[in-house]
């Protein structure tokens, strides 16, 4: 069964922000240390999966949410190293940590691809690149509404913390002040948007690809393949506006939440109301 | 000889209400213009109302410093404070948002205002200037007198005994500082960042320096007259910061704006030198990338509607000053401590001012002996010269003992009985203690002045 492993990189994040509580400066740098152990202990777990079945799709709903929240947390640390911003990581491990509940208390179901006899390679891609698109995009509606609230406290010029000030608020405190400003939220919003758009418009590519040859004809209407687009759209007209008319800041940041909402609608929609029409039975 | 000061500040008037004045009082000829006006007031009799004044503008406050004769006191002063709420608003029913002190009170404020304890940004080392330039003022145009200067200079000495013996000013907290930090919130690096000064000042050139500190490379410098921004350049950089400095012409600093990342402005235009219109196309050449703009200047020359526009952020003096006072815990912790000293240089000040009420008595009292020197001594010595140089050696030698006694009686209520007494026992009658006339009074002050020097 090995769910119950599940609980350890939850145990150890839960902990880390225990270790918030006193708001002790000196802890915070621990607080990222847990952070990171409790990315091992996914990785861990994630490699002991790979080393039992292989790279395959998975076919557990537990697995499916597992690897989701794996990907998720990934793509997160990869960024927070990359650009020196450890207090993303304030906010998107909640995200994983619920993800990796859901993975332990939802019932050890086998779901069932229909395609999954026909097009393996495929399949397995669609879900990789999906997952890949749909969490940069998570990590881009993060950083959007941390830049929505960031730029009200400067435009409204209330409640803004300078160094030196007691109660310095713990995401900045976190960062010391460099690296929490709206050009980085913002830049960190751009490239979510120009790597995470590839990697969906090819997934659901091989999606459209996948459905017309289980349904037989090509792109017959279904809800799944309409909000699909419909995100894939919005996505399309962001990076369009972005890349050709420089847009920036808060609509940008807007249009990445509104974009991120349809996401999980779409995805909550076919899997749990339509699950069906995304070729599961 | 009250002393009485009125004004508004950050913290009795708003920004628009403080612009006003400051409008109005902008130019050495206006404030000269208004000072006048303000000496030519006379009470019912047709005596003047204020002696001497001083008027002090700054960036968030406006004072009129005064002393008055002795008839003024109480009505007086509400008639000045009428007449200043009229000229500026034209309406006396504004003068609740001028402040007055009287004697004591203003005294302590004068000394906080100086020790840059009453500033918006506690500590902040402009004020003590602004405060000089007004005395300097005042000297110009002649309407300071022994009072006013004497309280000035006590207030300078004040100042600087508060900035050495307390931390107040040794924290980098600044507007330039608050600058800098809030421009780290909006921008990731400050090395490729343009910045464009508009205007020359202190508080520009403090901002600049911090901006340099931390890594601005690109600063270019634009004013009305080219040669000024030059001067201003190589009076207060150090030759590495030259380097990154850069003069503009004014006609073309439109043209610099799109480039810009932060806007200082600190002109001493009375108008917007930034409007609305202005920066939205300036906003759309730059492709909607953030521009900051800072107004640390009194009456405002960028147009606060321009925070309006999505990705620029404005920020004047008053938002700078009011997000510093709610951060600053440790300069408050400070300001107690040098609150204390201001105090006790206010005290000190008011003894001495309340030992000129006894110049009078003292005055008498040295009269008194050397008439009685001069007739025995004339008896024995012929040479004048000599005789006037025994006499005042012998009364000071005679006189210290009971002078001390009077000047510490008048500051002390308790011991007011001695002073009696010393009345009593030289037998000094009325006739001499009177005074009758305002040369009199004024003579006999100017002297004893003279002999505390």
């Amino acid at each position: 069964m090995l769910k119950e492993l599940y609980l350890i990189p939850v145990v150890v994040y839960i902990l880390s922000y225990f270790i918030l509580l006193p708001r002790e400066k000196k802890l915070y740098k621990l607080f990222i240390y847990l952070i990171y152990a409790g990315f091992i202990c996914q990785s861990i777990i994630f490699f002991i999966f790979l080393g039992i079945k292989g790279l395959t799709v998975p076919v557990h709903i537990d697995r499916f949410v597992f690897f989701n929240a794996w990907i998720l947390m990934f793509i997160v640390v990869l960024f927070s190293l990359f650009y020196k911003v450890e207090y993303i990581l304030l906010y998107i491990t909640p995200l994983v940590a619920v993800n990796l509940l859901i993975g332990f208390f939802v019932p050890h179901v086998h779901i069932k691809p229909v395609m999954l006899s026909t097009d393996k390679t495929i399949l397995l891609t669609h879900i990789i690149l999906i997952l890949i698109g749909d969490s940069l995009f998570a990590l881009a509606f993060i950083v959007s509404l941390i830049y929505i609230f960031q730029e009200r406290k400067i435009k409204s010029k209330k409640n803004l913390k300078i160094l030196g000030a007691k109660d310095v608020s713990i995401p900045e405190a976190l960062h010391s002040g460099s690296g929490y400003n709206l050009e980085l939220l913002d830049n960190i919003n751009y490239q979510c948007l120009k790597i995470g758009f590839p990697f969906i418009t090819i997934g659901i590519v091989m999606g459209i690809y996948l459905s017309s040859s289980l349904f037989k004809t090509f792109m017959i209407v279904k809800p799944i393949e309409i909000i699909s687009l419909i995100t894939w759209l919005i996505y399309a007209v962001l990076l369009h506006e972005r890349v050709a008319k420089g847009l920036r800041g808060k609509k940008a940041a807007v249009f990445s939440v509104i974009g991120f909402l349809l996401i999980l609608f779409s995805l909550s929609f076919s899997f749990y109301l339509f699950p069906v029409f995304h070729g599961l039975e | 000889m009250d002393i009485l000061i009125i004004g508004l500040n950050h913290k009795s008037a708003e920004i628009e209400e403080r612009e006003t004045v400051s409008r109005k009082l902008s130019t050495f000829e206006l404030r000269r213009s208004f000072a006048s006006e303000l000496l030519g007031l006379q009470d019912e009799v047709g005596r003047p109302l204020i002696k001497e004044i001083a008027v002090l503008t700054t960036c968030n406050r406006s004072e009129f410093i005064m002393d008055l004769p002795p008839w003024t006191y109480g009505k007086g002063g509400h008639i000045i404070k009428n007449c200043i709420a009229k000229y500026f608003f034209g309406d006396a029913a504004k003068e609740n948002i001028f402040y007055m002190h009287l004697n004591e009170d203003a005294v302590r404020h004068l000394f906080s205002v100086a020790s840059s304890l009453d500033s918006m940004i506690i500590g902040e080392p402009q004020i003590l200037g602004q405060l000089k330039e007004a005395y300097n003022e005042a000297c110009k145009l002649k309407t300071n007198g022994q009072f006013l200067n004497k309280l000035f200079h006590r207030a300078f000495n004040c100042a600087k005994m508060v900035r050495t013996e307390t931390k107040i000013a040794a924290s980098p907290v600044s507007v330039s500082y608050a600058a800098v930090e809030l421009s780290k919130k909006i921008f990731n690096s400050l090395d490729e960042k343009k910045v464009l000064l508009l205007g020359v000042g202190e508080m520009g050139k403090l901002t600049v320096k911090h901006f340099i500190k931390y890594g601005v490379r690109n600063i270019y410098i634009v004013n009305r007259t080219k040669e000024k921004a030059h001067q201003f350049i190589e009076e207060s950089f150090g030759v590495i910061e030259k380097k990154y400095l850069n003069v503009i012409d004014f006609s073309e600093y439109y043209k610099l704006l799109p480039q810009s990342d932060i806007v200082l402005c600190s002109t001493g235009s009375e108008d917007y030198v930034l409007k609305y219109a202005d920066i939205v196309p300036v906003i759309k050449i730059r492709k909607q990338r953030p521009l900051f703009l800072i107004d640390i200047s009194m009456p405002r020359n960028i147009d606060p509607e321009i925070n309006k526009i999505p990705n620029v952020y404005l920020f004047d003096i008053d938002d700078i000053g009011k997000m510093i006072e709610d951060n600053m815990e440790i300069r408050k912790q400070e300001a107690d401590a040098a609150n204390k000293l201001v105090e006790a240089a206010a005290k000190e000040f008011m003894n001495w001012k309340e030992s000129l009420n006894v110049v009078p008595v003292i005055i008498s009292l040295r009269n008194k002996v050397k008439g009685i020197l001069e007739i025995e001594l004339s008896r024995y010595i012929g040479d004048k010269k000599e005789k006037d140089l025994i006499i005042n050696s012998l009364t000071n030698k005679i006189l210290h003992e009971p002078t001390m006694l009077i000047k510490k009686a008048s500051a002390n209520p308790e011991e007011i009985s001695s002073i009696e007494t010393i009345k009593a026992l030289f037998n000094l009658n009325s006739e001499d203690l009177t005074e009758t006339g305002k040369e009199k009074e004024n003579e006999a002050v100017k002297k004893y002045i003279k002999l505390i020097k």
